[in-house]
Parts: C-alpha cells; structure tokens; sequence
C-alpha cells in the first residue's frame, strides 16, 4: 500500500510539474505554440493515470479495512482524490489547463499531509452518523477547494490584464467568464454538502455529550463555523447583489482560508 | 536544384512583383475558368495546366513537354492577352519557375509561405480549388496531381508542426481573442459602439460576423442611425452613456474627440453599479478615448491601439520564426517528393531505352543484311548478333548509372535520359502511394489527354 501511495504522489508530482510549466512558461515563441499543446495533453494522461492509481489506493485500503473516513489522513486522502477527479472531469469539458497548475499541486500537498501525519493511534468507534457527518465535510471541503483553485486562477489572469501581459494569456488561459461560472457552480454545490456536514457535526458532537465540557469550544468548530458563514456571503452577494469577479473570488479564497484552518486544526490536533 | 527533375513550370504575378492594378486585370473568375484551362491546355508543348487565381496572385502551372520555352512563351502571350497588354509589358511584373523550383515555388505558396500575410489560412483552400477545377475542367493530369497533392501534404504538415498560422497578427483579429480571453466568445455580448466613424464601422462589421448584440453611440445621432440600420444595431443616445456602459460587455471607442470621452469617474461610477462584472474596453481612438487610469479600475479591462499593434507585431514576429522552420520542412518534403518521382519515372525510362537502342540496332542490322543478298544464315545470325551485342554493351554503363542516380549532384539522369534519347515516358501511379491520396480530388487520375493522343 505504501508502495502505491509513493506512487501516486510520485504521478501527481509529475502532473503538477507540467502544468506549471505550461501555465509559467515562456510566452507563444516559436515551436513552443505545439509542444504546449503536447504537455497539456501528456499532462491530462499523467492525472489520469494518477487518479486511476489513487482509487486503487483508497480501494486496496477498503480491502485491508482501512475505511477512507476512518481517521484525519483517510479524509484528506480522500479531498485529495476528489480534488484531482473533480478537476480532470472539469477539464474534460472546459479548457482549463491553466487551472491545472493550482489543482493537482493542491491535491498533492492533501495527500502529502495526509502521509506524513500519523494515523490516530485508537480511533474513536465512530457512528453512522459521524462517518455521515466526516464524508460530507469531505466533499464540501473538496468543493471548496475546487472553487478556491478556480479563484485563483481568476485573480491571476486579472492580474495579467490588468498588466497588459496579453500576449502570455492567449491561446492558454481560461476565460474569466468561465472561471466565475464554475466558482459560483462549486460554491452553490459545496455549501449546502458543507452546511449538512456542520449540521451532522454538531449533532454528532452533542450526542456524544462533549457540547457541555470545555470542548465545546474547540478553534476548529469556530473556523467551520467562519467558513460556512464566508460561504453564505458570497452565496448571497453573487446571487442576491450579482457580486462578480475579483471580489467574489478573493471571498472565495477567504471561506476556503477558513476551511484550511479546521483541517490544519485537526492535524495539529492528532500530529500532537 | 538545377538539373531537369520534372516538367512543370510555374508563371504568374503576385503582390511582390506585380500591382493590384495588374494583378485584377489577370484575375480570373471561376465562371470563366474553363475557358482560361481549355485554352491553356490547346497550347503547344502544354500538356497540363491549372490556374491559381487569388487576390495576391494569379499563376498558372503547367506541365510541359520539352520545348519549355515554346510553353512559356504561349502561357505568357495568354496572359498578356487577358490583361490587355503587351508581352512585353506584362514581361516586366511576370516570374517563371521550371522544374525543381516550380514545385518549391508550389509547396511555398500552399504553405502560406509566399503569402502578403505570412501564414494565413486561406491560400490552402484557394489552391486546393485551384486543382479541383483543373481536375473538373480535364486539364489536370498525373504531373499536376502529383504535385498539387505533394503541396497539400507539406502543407498539412507545416501547419501542425509549426506555430505560423497559430496567432492573429492584425489589430482586429488581436481584439477579438483578446475578448474571448476574457469572456470566452461573443455569442450574447452586448457590445457598445461608441463613436460611428470609419474604424466603427469596421468594427462592427467584424462583430457582427461572430454573433454580438450591437448598440452603438455617437455625438451627433444620424450617423449612429445609419449604422444601426446596416448593421443590425440598437441605438443609444449619446446623453444616455453611462447607462449604456452598464449594461455593455465590451466597450469599442472610436470618436474623433480630441479629450477622452469616457473619464475615469464616470467609468468608477459604472463600475460601481456593476458590482465587479468585466468590462472590455477597446480604445481604438487616436487621441484615445478612454483615460488611461480607468484600467486601474476594478473589473475593467483596457486595450488601446498600441497595445493590441503591440500583440499583433509580436504575433507577425512568432511568424517568421516559424517560417524558418517551415521553409526547412518544404525543403525535405521536396527532396522526398523529387526522389519518389524520379523513382517512379525510372522503371519505365529503363525499359524505353532499351526498346529504343536495341530497336535501332535490329533494324540497321535488318538493313544491313538486306544489302548484301549473297550472305548465307550463318552470317545472317552474325550481323544481327553483332549488332544486339554491341547495343546491349553501350546500354550497359547507362543502365547501371540510372539505376543508382540519386541526383544528389543536382541532375536526374532520368530525365536527362528522356530527353537525350528523345524517349516519351507516360507517367504512372500518384507519387508515394501515401495516405494523402484520401484528399485527391475524385478524377484525380485523369489521364494526360495528350499522352493519351500519341
């Protein structure tokens, strides 16, 4: 299994690595115009093949009964894997090449940290409603994260234009337009998974009887709590007020800031 | 390249050697095009021929016999005729190309490589009509097919393995990708058209082609009127601007004001009420019409005419790079083309030379015995031996020689053969029976029609 996950890693190292090439590389000289077009297609099989090994991954584990919402890395193995899956489905259909360079490495700094960090040593028996509550604060984590990398990309092809540096853009970026589009599309899907996954915590919390103990006041409840409500904004600003572009997507990277925080919580939580 | 390898020859004008005023004198319509081949193709020593009509070039290519002066001369005098003038007149604007360099020149011109603007698209097409009506009218046959189709393929390949057509490289083409940077295409854009003069105009002629919803503006309201009935285009009052700027996607400007029309504080106040939503503003104006600092706004995106001649010299620089390369790709798939034609002409150029020298050495020995009556068999058989042995020891050397002839010095031993010995080959197969032959035209093995007469 470890062998496997080397691997994975090792692909979307690979992956990573060639996206950022075509989004940073030089601008349209030359032959370069073609051999572009090569890497995003040697990119594209690289995920693929990557993705492909990842499922094998989280299976081969299943197999060993190793439940992919058993424990901390398990999830964000998994937010790795949606990660990656979600944007090479999206990049199926849209050109979004570009948004490759920000994806995959995010998928591969989710998987790393999922490796590196220890597995809880005894894993609290968890109950349906936890493994509920744990696999749907994955996907909307996911989600998010989509949606962040999407903002990004936004901000940079602004930025771009705003510099007059058209002649990098072309012919390799997405359009903003398309960019926006997809963002709202993942926030509308990520934020009602996400509120379901607060709802389910915080019944799951209270079943368990640790609302009343000093618990109840863990960083990482207050930051879900933060995310959702960045998240509820920019729902309501974009489709109540039409919030737009550069605004929207930096409250898109904020809400997803906030949900970094509560995963990063609870890796330094279970890496203590 | 300068030995004989083929017959054809290439003669016509194009925007480097002759002016427009030339160059449409020569044009030829398509209704008139079977006319024009007839013609041609009635020439003496013309064998085949098509015409390559376009705005940049009028050339004709022609397959010819051995008299490739005789040919030019009859293909020059037809143009000179069509045009109306001397030939000595049209002598002056008019380059020739034979053999080898006729079809470079060809696979050049396909290739968008002699193109006024280098790599555009649509030489490739105008050629390939340009042997399709010469296949329809019958004045194409197998020199011509091989070498229209040897054109397409290094065009093909020069366009998926080099950048040359790859980016716009004039202003207006630079604009609109620009747009669909930022958008991802016109297709219900509302584009505001803000001024109505000359450069507006063209503006919205090229916008409406891909689908925008157009309003225009201008000063004084006639004119914006006037556009709007040609194009198709929604009014705007001029007093009304700001709230047009909100509603627009792209912004083209192009008044003749002499201070900018549309300042930043009224483009802060649009903005405002756009909540973030992109705002393309195209400032084609000299002086401009937009203030510079409006770009600094949020959501607004601005490109002035320097700019995008900015992108576009930039795009025409990629382009003879490219070229380069190009001309290295036209060059190997010529010595290939030659090589594969020289290969094809040998078999049955070995066999005329055969039948041609031992044809003449039975008959002088026929001749020979024939005068000396009192000759017994056996000295009949000598005489004839004799006469076939010494043939077949002269056709030795030549033999050898044109099979290992690579041509590599420059002259094809093949043709140089043809023409010493005076031997008429027809020619066979399509060169290189490659995929290419999918894209030959349906007639494409249209046989010589003269070759056929003889």
């Amino acid at each position: 299994m470890a062998t496997l996950t080397a691997l994975v890693i090792g692909v979307y190292a690979l992956a990573a690595t060639i996206y950022l090439g075509y989004l940073l590389g030089r601008s349209m000289s030359g032959g370069a115009v073609a051999e572009r077009a090569r890497a995003v297609g040697v990119a594209h099989a690289v995920l693929a093949a990557g993705v492909g090994l990842h499922l094998c991954d989280i299976g081969a584990r299943c197999l060993h009964g190793v439940n992919p919402i058993s424990s901390t890395p398990e999830a964000m193995s998994l937010v790795a894997f949606l990660i990656a899956a979600g944007y090479f489905l999206a990049s199926l259909r849209y050109r979004l090449a570009a948004a490759g360079a920000f994806a995959v490495p995010a998928a591969l700094a989710s998987l790393v940290l999922a490796r590196v960090v220890p597995a809880e040593a005894d894993a609290p028996h968890m109950s349906s409603l936890g493994q509920v509550h744990i696999l749907l604060a994955v996907i909307g984590v996911a989600v998010f994260a989509l949606a962040a990398v999407l903002a990004l990309l936004y901000l940079f092809e602004d930025r771009q234009l705003k510099r007059k540096q058209f002649e990098r853009m072309m012919g390799r970026g997405t359009p903003l337009e398309t960019l926006d589009r997809l963002a709202l599309r993942c926030v509308s899907v990520g934020f009602p998974v996400f509120t379901v996954a607060i709802v389910t915590g915080a019944i799951w919390v209270a079943r368990l009887g640790l609302l009343r103990q000093a618990a109840a006041l863990r960083p990482e409840y207050l930051f879900a709590l933060a995310t959702w409500a960045a998240f509820g904004v920019l729902l309501i600003a974009r489709v109540g007020a039409g919030w737009r572009g550069r605004r929207a997507a930096w409250l898109t990277l904020g809400g997803f800031g906030g949900a970094m925080l509560v995963v990063l919580t609870y890796f330094l939580r279970h890496a203590a | 390249m300068g030995g004989p390898t083929i017959d054809l020859i290439v003669l016509g004008v194009s925007h480097k050697t002759a002016p427009v005023g030339v160059r449409e004198r020569l044009a030829v319509v398509p209704e008139a095009m079977e006319g024009v081949l007839g013609e041609l193709a009635a020439l003496p020593s013309v064998r085949e021929a098509a015409l390559l009509s376009t705005c940049n070039r009028v050339e004709i290519y022609a397959a010819i016999d051995r008299d490739g002066d005789r040919a030019a001369q009859g293909l020059g005098e037809v143009l000179a005729r069509r045009a109306g003038v001397t030939a000595l007149e049209l002598g002056a604007h008019l380059y020739e190309r034979r053999d080898a360099e006729a079809v470079a020149h060809l696979f050049r011109v396909a290739c968008s490589l002699d193109s006024l603007v280098l790599g555009e698209p649509q030489i490739l097409g105008q050629t390939k009509q340009a042997h399709e009506s010469a296949v329809r009218h019958g004045s194409a046959g197998a020199i011509l097919n091989a070498c229209f189709q040897g054109a397409f393929r290094v065009a093909r390949r020069v366009r998926r393995e080099t950048a040359i057509a790859r980016n716009p490289v004039s202003v207006s083409s630079v604009a609109i990708e620009l747009v669909r940077q930022v958008f991802g295409g016109f297709d219900r854009r509302q584009v505001l058209v803000v001024g109505a003069g000359k450069m507006s105009e063209l503006a919205a002629r090229t916008l409406r082609t891909h689908g925008a919803t157009l309003t225009v503006t201008n000063r004084t309201r006639a004119r914006a009127d006037e556009m709007s009935v040609r194009y198709g285009a929604a009014v705007s009052d001029w007093s009304e601007l700001p709230a047009a700027l909100g509603v627009a996607d792209i912004v083209i400007a192009s008044t003749g004001a002499q201070r900018p029309v549309l300042t930043v504080e009224m483009l802060r106040q649009v903005q405002r009420a756009r909540r973030g939503r992109p705002l393309f503003l195209l400032d084609i104006a000299v002086p401009r019409d937009v203030e510079p600092e409006a770009g600094k706004l949020d959501g607004i995106y601005l490109a002035d005419i320097d700019d995008l001649q900015k992108v576009a010299a930039e795009h025409r620089d990629e382009r003879k790079n490219e070229a380069a390369d190009a001309e290295a790709i036209v060059a190997q798939e010529l010595d290939r083309f030659l090589k594969a034609w020289r290969g094809r002409q040998l078999a049955p150029t070995v066999t005329a030379l055969r039948a041609h020298v031992l044809g003449l050495a039975q008959a002088e020995a026929a001749r020979t015995i024939s005068a000396m009556p009192g000759l017994g068999e056996r000295e009949r058989r000598a005489i004839a031996d004799l006469a076939e042995s010494l043939a077949k020891k002269l056709l030795h050397a030549p033999q050898m020689a044109l099979r290992n002839d690579d041509a590599d010095d420059g002259v094809s031993l093949v043709v140089a053969v043809q023409r010493l010995f005076a031997l008429e080959v027809a020619a066979a197969a399509p060169v290189e029976g490659d995929a290419d032959r999918s894209e030959a035209p349906v007639a494409a093995n249209v046989p010589d029609k003269k070759a056929a007469g003889r």
